[in-house]
């Protein structure tokens, strides 16, 4: 190992080129600082390199498969309508290398240094970074830590084999397996569920957990898998896994206590995420920990260390780029001198699943259990001229306003469309908008933001295409009780 | 595993020998236990345990000097918990009580999250980025729509002070009460929205002026360097109060308070210093009560004190209240100049900034490494003079450049 006999000064150095720190720094490189970024991989990071592009790949090539059908019955000729994994792999490959280039492309042009090497914190306002035998101090005025997170398996998992993937090992699998076991910690699950599904494998899901989502959704999400024939177990506690020559077998006792064994060729799991700090030693210069290893911040993702900030997955809650990213700019713009702030009250739970589910906002059990006075209105895309001519009728759009000031609370969305309708969603209740402001304004026709306009009609039983008595209107009004 | 690395304790080091190590290979080690003794070229220091772990292997044999980022031991931890003393959990009940701490970390995000949704304020995110922007909170703005709805136009008239300060919900509602069990949080609102009364008054009631200056510090830093030397450790913002008080017992003007009403500038008998401080719920002035009559070894202790009650929010509304004169020592964070805004009722308030080793001229017209020191003070114009405060904050470099100063004025 050689070391670096000059300790380099740096204004701004960020550990970690994925989503959030690339973004970080970038906008820090906007806003006139001088930015660093150390990365040890590739830049993008997990989520542009394995994670969430690759299985954006995944379910969308499932997504197009199921469409083969509908394809046809308009006149499509698609001949076998099978899915080749081979070309698939290639495909991915392809995409995150041209995106992996334009995040490289775009640190060059912003002037971002960009130092590919492992760092360690050697004190509280500088660093360590290591590459082949090579190690270097630098000095920094500030930092941000956006070093993510890894994936480990969940309690009672054997050690990693040929028939259990863990994460995203899946999409490098060149097989369509027999039988797919997955078991579920995350939103991920259920998209790798219905993509197996699609690709024609056999699917049993495991569900480990309570997902949080509103009980329409849950019930239309349940009612999708089981027509799809995808076996959904809601497991209490799991016996073992064991992974044998032919395939995994999964012993455990479901949530109505009967023990049950599940086997089948190959078992994916999304794991639990760990978040990647120990190596940073960090911890040794004194920064607020939260009791399972997350680094506490505040709304400007600054840490009790004042000159070192976190953003992402080493930060609490959700493993999210879409909490990363923006988490990335707050801290660049804090650095900055502005004022910004990160408010995650309306971050949208995003399903990528067939049909793709997005939710944001209070559920109806969560307006119920805090006694709220609800109107809910819920209209189902069967009667939306657009989704019956694409053949995606499956699913609906639900709305939960206040009855008293009629400020929409929440929606949640299952069915097709409902990905790039979130937005809509997302800005609705961040400007705390009321019924009229949804009802307003004019809505593309024929089009699925229509559905969204029925389901807010709906709350006053007004919707167009739902007939009298299918306004699936609801009110929920405690103080007239 | 962890491997424990040398690094860097201080002053820029580069590398360090090996001088003895308090563990062998398979002991047990509790975070913070000391390890490894280390020789650089100025000090021998000891090198703490990351965590809680059994030594798995020693790297480095005693004797070697190594570079600054060279792995000496390995440690094989515990998990995050570094206090445990009971025998290690078998490795599933771990896995699963880990789960166990995250589960209940989402429940508490999902019950932020429904709480804020509910009780939020009804402002579009660009209204909110205009407080933001002021450094106002928006939950003290007042709606003047019936709607409840928080405009662009009443966050501007909060800021100009044309709104009255909203009053305090009457009877808190059920989750309100729920949530005022939970420490840390609701105990320190009360104190919080004063000082942020107190500042908004401030500045819309006091003309604010700045004055800048420079201090050189290097003698009061060579100084600490001897006391330290000889077994005191005294932190610098002690030496800044002594030398405070004995200052603005020469120009009392500074600590002191209009009374409009009567007419007449009151100058204070007490000398109360006020030291602004960083906190995670934001600003807070603990007041140093009687810092003239101190020494400084206890004006060190009184300050650390504080220090501690605050970040721990243990401060009582007696620990905050009655100051003559305010300091922001905001130098341990960075920064060259400010514009403080006065704690009112006070006339003055000084900023210390971060010291800075600098190039300067010194008496033997030598360019040397001097400590620099940048000091924004504000204070009320309609009481004192630009002149004065510039006399007062001469006085105060006087006394800190020349340290031994200090001494003469001693009680």
């Amino acid at each position: 190992m050689v070391v670096g006999e000059i300790t380099e000064e740096r204004d701004l150095i960020i550990i970690g080129g994925g989503p959030g720190g690339y973004t970080a720094a970038i906008r820090a490189a906007q806003l006139g600082l001088e930015v660093t970024l150390v990365e040890q991989a590739d830049l993008g990071g997990i989520c542009l390199n394995q994670g969430c592009i690759p299985s954006k790949v995944w379910t969308h090539a499932a997504k197009k498969k199921s469409e083969i059908p509908q394809m046809q019955k308009m006149g499509l000729d698609v001949s076998t309508g099978e899915i080749d994994l081979d070309t698939l792999i290639d495909y991915k490959s392809q995409i995150t290398e041209q995106l992996r280039k334009g995040v490289e492309a775009l640190c060059q042009a912003n002037k971002i240094e960009v130092i590919q090497g492992k760092a360690t914190f050697t004190g509280g306002d500088r660093i360590g970074v290591e590459y082949g035998h090579q190690f270097d101090t630098y000095l920094f005025d500030k930092a941000i830590i956006a070093t993510g997170s890894t994936a480990v398996f969940p309690e009672h998992f054997p050690k990693q084999g040929e028939r259990i993937f863990l994460s995203h090992d899946i999409f490098n699998f060149k097989e369509i397996p027999e039988h797919l076991i997955v078991y579920g910690r995350d939103l991920i699950a259920f998209e790798m569920a219905t993509t197996y599904q699609s690709f024609g494998s056999k699917v049993t899901l495991i569900q480990d957990d309570d997902i949080n989502l509103d009980q329409a959704i849950e019930k239309e999400l349940k009612r999708s898998l089981k027509k799809k024939k995808i076996r959904l177990i809601k497991k209490d506690s799991l016996k073992s896994i064991e992974e044998t020559d032919e395939g995994v077998i999964v012993s455990l006792t479901d949530d109505k206590g009967k023990e049950q064994t599940i086997e089948g060729s190959h078992l994916y799991t999304s794991g639990d995420r760990q978040p990647n700090l120990e190596p940073l030693g960090i911890d040794r210069f004194g920064i607020g920990q939260t009791s399972d290893g997350h680094i506490i911040v505040n709304n400007t993702m600054q840490s009790s260390i004042p000159s070192i900030y976190a953003i992402g997955d080493v930060t609490e809650g959700p493993s999210l780029a879409i909490k990363a990213i923006k988490q990335g700019k707050v801290a660049a713009e804090a650095i900055a001198g502005k004022n910004p702030e990160v408010d995650l009250t309306f971050l949208p739970t995003i399903m990528h699943t067939t049909p793709p589910i997005a939710s944001v906002g209070l559920t109806e059990q969560e307006a119920e259990e805090h006694d709220l006075d609800i109107h809910v209105g819920q209209f189902n895309l069967n009667a939306n001229g657009y989704a019956k001519l694409t053949g995606q009728t499956d699913g609906m759009i639900k709305v939960i306003s206040d009855a008293n000031t009629e400020i929409i609370l929440g929606i949640h969305m299952i069915g097709e469309g409902a990905i790039e309708l979130s937005s809509t969603f997302v800005q609705l209740l961040e400007m705390a908008a009321k019924v009229e402001d949804v009802t307003f304004p004019l809505y593309a026709h024929p089009s699925t933001n229509e559905g969204l306009l029925e389901a807010v009609d709906a709350l006053t039983g007004q919707s167009i295409h739902l007939p009298p008595t299918k306004q699936q209107t609801k009110i929920v009004e405690r103080s007239l009780t | 595993m962890l491997d424990v690395k040398l690094h860097d304790i201080g002053e820029g080091m580069t590398e360090g020998e090996i001088v003895h190590y308090f563990v062998k290979e398979g002991d047990h080690v509790k975070a913070d236990q000391p390890l490894v003794e280390v020789q650089t070229d100025k000090m021998v220091a000891e090198l703490p345990s990351p965590g809680t772990g059994t030594i798995k292997e020693i790297v480095v044999p005693v004797g070697e000097t190594v570079q600054v980022g060279t792995t000496l031991l390995y440690l094989e931890g515990e998990g995050a918990e570094p206090q445990s003393s009971e025998p290690a959990p078998a490795e599933a009940d771990a896995a699963s009580e880990e789960h166990a701490v995250t589960q209940l970390a989402a429940k508490e995000l999902t019950k932020k999250r429904i709480q804020t949704t509910i009780n939020r304020v009804l402002a579009t995110p660009f209204t909110r980025k205009i407080a933001r922007d002021h450094g106002i909170d928006i939950e003290n703005v007042q709606a003047t729509d019936p709607s409840g709805r928080v405009t662009e136009e009443d966050v501007y008239q909060y800021i100009n002070g044309e709104q009255a300060a909203k009053p305090e919900p009457q009877a808190p509602t059920r989750e309100q009460a729920v949530q005022s069990t939970q420490p840390d949080e609701i105990p320190f609102r009360g104190i919080r929205k004063q000082i942020a009364n107190k500042m908004t008054k401030s500045i819309y009631t006091i003309p604010h002026v700045t004055h800048f200056d420079e201090i050189n510090m290097t003698r009061l830093v060579e100084l600490r360097e001897e006391l330290k030397a000889s077994g005191d450790s005294i932190s610098v913002p002690a030496f800044l109060v002594k030398a405070l008080t004995i200052a603005l017992k020469d120009f009392p003007v500074f600590n002191a308070e209009l009374d409009e009403e009567n007419e007449t500038i009151v100058l204070k008998k007490d000398y109360h210093i006020g030291l602004a401080t960083d906190t995670s719920d934001g600003l807070i002035v603990p007041v140093l009560h009687h810092a003239d009559q101190k020494s400084i070894q206890q004006l060190h202790d009184e300050i650390k004190e504080l220090n501690q009650k605050t970040k721990e929010g243990q401060l009582k509304p007696a620990d905050m209240q009655n100051g003559t004169f305010t300091v922001s020592n905001v130098g341990p964070l960075g920064s060259t100049g400010a514009t403080p805004i006065i704690n009112y009722p006070e006339t003055a308030l000084i900023a210390f900034h971060k010291t800075k080793k600098m190039p300067i001229v010194s008496e033997d017209n030598e360019i040397v490494i001097g400590h620099m020191m940048n000091v924004s003070m504000s204070f009320d114009h309609r009481v004192a003079d630009g002149a004065k405060a510039v006399d007062f904050t001469n006085r105060l470099a006087g006394l800190i450049e020349n340290p031994n100063k200090l001494m003469l004025e001693m009680i």
